[in-house]
């Protein structure tokens, strides 16, 4: 890419959203902050993927328990705001530190089914523990501190965190963890011939992607005020892992177009039909069959090695 | 520095590696030569911990490191390259070799800083010492076979080794980039006192800068010794040189 | 006698046997995902799309023939059939070609036609439920050591088995079948030697599908047939086929029991929190034997 035009680009797309609100109705300004969280949602997933090459099927399990997380700390502990929005991701970093001892000693596919299961586990859990969770009702109404509650304040507390994050992780990427874990995706066997602990890498990074995950869920809450199970369900999970495909797996900025195509598509589908499973299969389709590097892609030379799926 | 003693690695009923015996004396350049399927790249993978022993010891520097992790190994003192080229290929040549550069200064887990500059001066003495300084922004998956094949050497050597293993290092390599290899396994050998162990099919240049040479045939060691010993040897003569050579 | 029946309560034995023919449906389903996993090495998401369409045109075919056990039977037929040719265009019209990719990309292109094929379920029926009542040959209930057992649950129960002893049939004594298991192992190897192997793996995703539709056709009595079967059944489905052994015939039919029982029991158990039991059973079985629990082919 242009070195010199890309900052330049990052910073006019800050100037945009930053002044959205200022003159977008009220249901557009909700739109771009769902966007903007799903976008955070959806690099927070490639780090998974795209950057450490492992097959996080399950990623919105994260998603979801960010936003439970943070709902809960809301509506049920006294505790004050800021505690929910640090009890949400982190309790996201947990479960994803814990499901990764569980599944990191098996490779791609089944590493990928596992934490589908894994996550199919808390799915169910949440959705039948009705005392607790609200089950399939999910949480309704979760009050907010006052500077957030309001559209506006709600769309810039959520710009103010996805530009925060996203920029933590791009940092995060291009350092010496962010090499070596690409390392690790090109050529384990090679990265553990150099020394890198390889398992406890990849840990890592999942803990990482897991939190950054369950800040996405965090920023659910402030946009939509209630939560529910289905944000947890693996359809979502495949939702999010098309957004980084459509996008562009090997790039940084893919995930974030790709979310907001996915996004933007969603709405302007969900006003228009209800064959939304009609438009995303068949967009799908054509990015797989067309656009294997997605969008971004076509700027950058970058695709996928073949391999095995249980080597 | 390295004592291999009656090591066996089976798989299924199949015995790769069936009582091998090696010994590598600190600052030596120890061939390993054998036929095809001697299980010579089996035992390489024993040492650097990519394998298991079934049993028998694998001593270096006296401590036993038979079983354990590649990258605890690596990080005991022994590298290795492979026989097929196993570089990282998405990055440059400059950023293969400063990813192991970091890893051996342990700066893996850095997440805030760019990783752009560092590691430069020790990455670009390295690419000098072997000779890719001048394509060190090359994507490495470009280079030449030759060339990754260094490349090779130099990611191995970046750990800073006290023993450096490498898995025929001249493997499809043109007579000119042989003749390079050579020169730098020699360069190593008597500028920085490093220890050599390789396995090769080319026997000529076994002969030319090995000290020693241990024969294996069928998963076991023939014998070990200096090349004229392994040349007067009968067992090796019928069962190795006494034929055309490869297989 | 008397006393090993005082073992067990009344709940948990038919809980067991309900169980059981639950785990038939699994069974059905799941091998035909083992055969086209196994041989085309294909993750088919599309998988419970197929089951949905097959429950969905049993349906059809009994509006259309009358609910009495001809009209049945030949929705046990027909309906399947009409899933095998919905596979057969989409194995030589999308999947073939795509082949040479990786299997992410293989699975998620499956995932693409589970949304389309949704959605066309739904333009082609209706978003409402429907439902078909067990022909009158098959209601009421057998009596199984002193227990009631729906008729229809026996008849799940006797057909299992002979499907397991069908495919391995067709498996393991035609000519089809082992070149089939070739292809698995190495389909270039088996086109070198001259084999179309297009129509193998046509054959495969078409048997598969068949089975899908099958076992669809199958649970049509005993469920509410709605929009959101194929969702439910593809997670079980794959993980069944996961802890069996990729490829593996009998570890589908394992994996199938382990699901199936896990799931009644658990209900019994613990009726709240059941539905979660089977999936600790696979994260179980995952984390002892992550290749699965018999032989897989890849």
């Amino acid at each position: 890419m242009r070195r010199s035009a890309a900052p330049l680009l990052v910073l006019l797309l800050l100037a945009t959203f930053l002044a959205l609100p200022q003159f977008l109705p009220r249901f557009h300004t909700y739109v771009a902050a769902i966007v903007l969280l799903t976008a955070l949602l959806a690099t927070s997933l490639n780090l998974a993927i795209g950057y450490t090459g492992l097959y996080q099927f399950g990623h919105a399990v994260f998603y979801g328990i960010g936003a439970y997380g943070t709902a809960l700390t809301l509506t049920r502990s006294g505790m004050p705001a800021p505690v929910a929005f640090l009890v949400g991701p982190l309790a996201a970093a947990a479960l994803s530190l814990a499901m990764g001892l569980i599944c990191i000693r098996l490779s791609k596919l089944y590493f990928g089914m596992l934490q589908i299961s894994l996550g199919s586990l808390v799915w169910a859990v949440v959705y039948r523990w009705y005392s607790f969770t609200g089950g399939d009702d999910g949480i309704h109404g979760i009050p907010l501190p006052d500077a957030i509650a309001s559209p506006k304040g709600s769309y810039y507390f959520t710009f103010a965190v996805t530009a925060l994050c996203v920029f933590a992780m791009y940092r995060i990427v291009r350092s010496p963890f962010g090499k070596v874990i690409q390392g690790i995706r090109d050529n384990p066997v090679r990265a553990a011939a150099i020394g890198v602990d390889v398992r406890l890498h990849q840990l890592a990074s999942l803990v990482i992607a897991g939190f950054f995950g369950g800040v996405a869920g965090s920023l659910f809450v402030v946009v939509e005020n209630s939560v529910f199970p289905d944000m947890m369900f693996w359809t979502f999970s495949l939702e999010v892992l098309i957004m980084c495909l459509l996008g562009g797996m090997y790039t940084f900025f893919g995930p974030l177009v790709g979310a907001s195509v996915i996004v933007l598509l969603r709405v302007f589908a969900s006003v228009h039909t209800q064959y939304w499973g009609l438009i995303l299969g068949t967009t799908l389709t054509l990015v797989i069959i067309f656009l294997p590097d997605g969008v971004l892609g076509l700027f950058v030379r970058r695709s996928l090695p073949k391999e095995d799926p249980g080597a | 520095m390295l004592r291999v003693e009656s090591v066996v690695k089976s798989f299924g009923g199949f015995r790769a590696v069936d009582g091998a015996n090696l010994q590598v004396n600190a600052g030596e350049i120890v061939a390993v030569i054998g036929p095809n399927g001697a299980g010579k790249t089996t035992l390489f993978h024993l040492l650097t911990g990519h394998l298991s022993p079934d049993s028998g010891r694998i001593l270096f520097k006296g401590r036993e490191v038979g079983g354990l992790p590649p990258h605890v190994i690596c990080r005991r003192g022994i590298t290795r390259s492979f026989q097929v080229v196993n570089i990282f290929p998405r990055l440059s040549v400059f950023e293969n070799v400063q990813i192991a550069v970091l890893s051996r200064e342990r700066k893996t887990f850095r997440i805030f800083s760019p990783v752009a500059g560092m590691a430069e001066e020790e990455v670009h003495r390295i690419l000098r010492s072997v000779g890719l300084f001048d394509r060190r922004d090359v994507e490495s998956d470009l280079l030449s076979h030759g060339d990754k094949k260094v490349l090779e050497i130099a990611v191995a050597l970046s750990g800073n080794p006290e023993l450096l293993i490498l898995d025929e290092p001249t493997a499809g390599m043109a007579p000119e980039e042989t003749e390079r290899c050579i020169r730098l396994l020699r360069k190593l050998s008597e500028e920085s006192g490093l220890t050599i162990l390789f396995c090769e099919h080319d026997i000529a240049l076994v002969f030319e800068i090995a000290d020693r040479i241990m024969v294996m045939v069928r998963g076991a060691t023939v014998v070990q010794g200096s090349g004229e010993e392994v040349r007067r040897n009968r067992e090796v003569q019928s069962a190795y040189l006494g034929e055309s050579g490869e297989c | 006698m008397d006393s090993a029946a005082n073992l067990f309560s009344t709940g948990t034995l038919s809980q067991i046997l309900v169980g059981l023919s639950r785990t038939t449906i699994l069974f059905i389903v799941s091998s035909g995902m083992s055969l086209i996993l196994g041989v085309l090495r294909i993750p088919n998401v599309a998988h419970g799309s197929l089951y949905m369409i097959g429950a969905f045109a049993a349906w059809s075919v009994i509006q259309l023939l009358g609910g009495g056990l001809f009209g049945f039977l030949a929705a046990m037929l027909v309906a399947p059939m009409i899933v095998a040719a919905v596979g057969f265009v989409l194995e030589r019209g999308f999947f073939s070609y795509l082949y040479e990719r990786e299997h992410l990309m293989l699975l998620l292109l499956t995932f693409s036609f589970a949304l389309i094929l949704g959605d066309l379920v739904k333009i082609v029926w209706g978003p409402e439920y429907r439902s078909v009542t067990v022909p009158a040959f098959f209601q009421g209930s057998a009596e199984i050591f002193g227990l009631p057992l729906p008729w229809y649950n026996l008849f799940l129960l006797v057909i299992g088995p002979c499907i397991a002893v069908f495919l391995w049939l067709v498996i393991n004594r035609t000519n089809l079948g082992k070149i089939a298991r070739a292809a698995a192992v190495d389909g270039e190897m088996v086109g070198a030697v001259g084999i179309n192997t297009g129509w193998i793996f046509a054959f495969t995703f078409v048997l598969g599908s068949f089975l899908a539709g099958l076992g669809g056709a199958l649970i049509a009595p005993m469920v509410n047939i709605s929009l959101g079967m194929d969702h439910s059944l593809i997670m079980e489905t794959f993980l069944i086929v996961i802890i069996g052994g990729l490829g593996n015939m009998w570890g589908a039919l394992l994996g199938s029991l382990i699901f199936g029982l896990t799931q009644s029991l658990g209900i019994l158990v613990w009726p709240q929190f059941g539905i979660a039991f089977p999936y600790l059973a696979v994260v179980a079985v995952l984390v002892v034997r992550p290749r699965g629990l018999l032989r897989s082919t890849w």
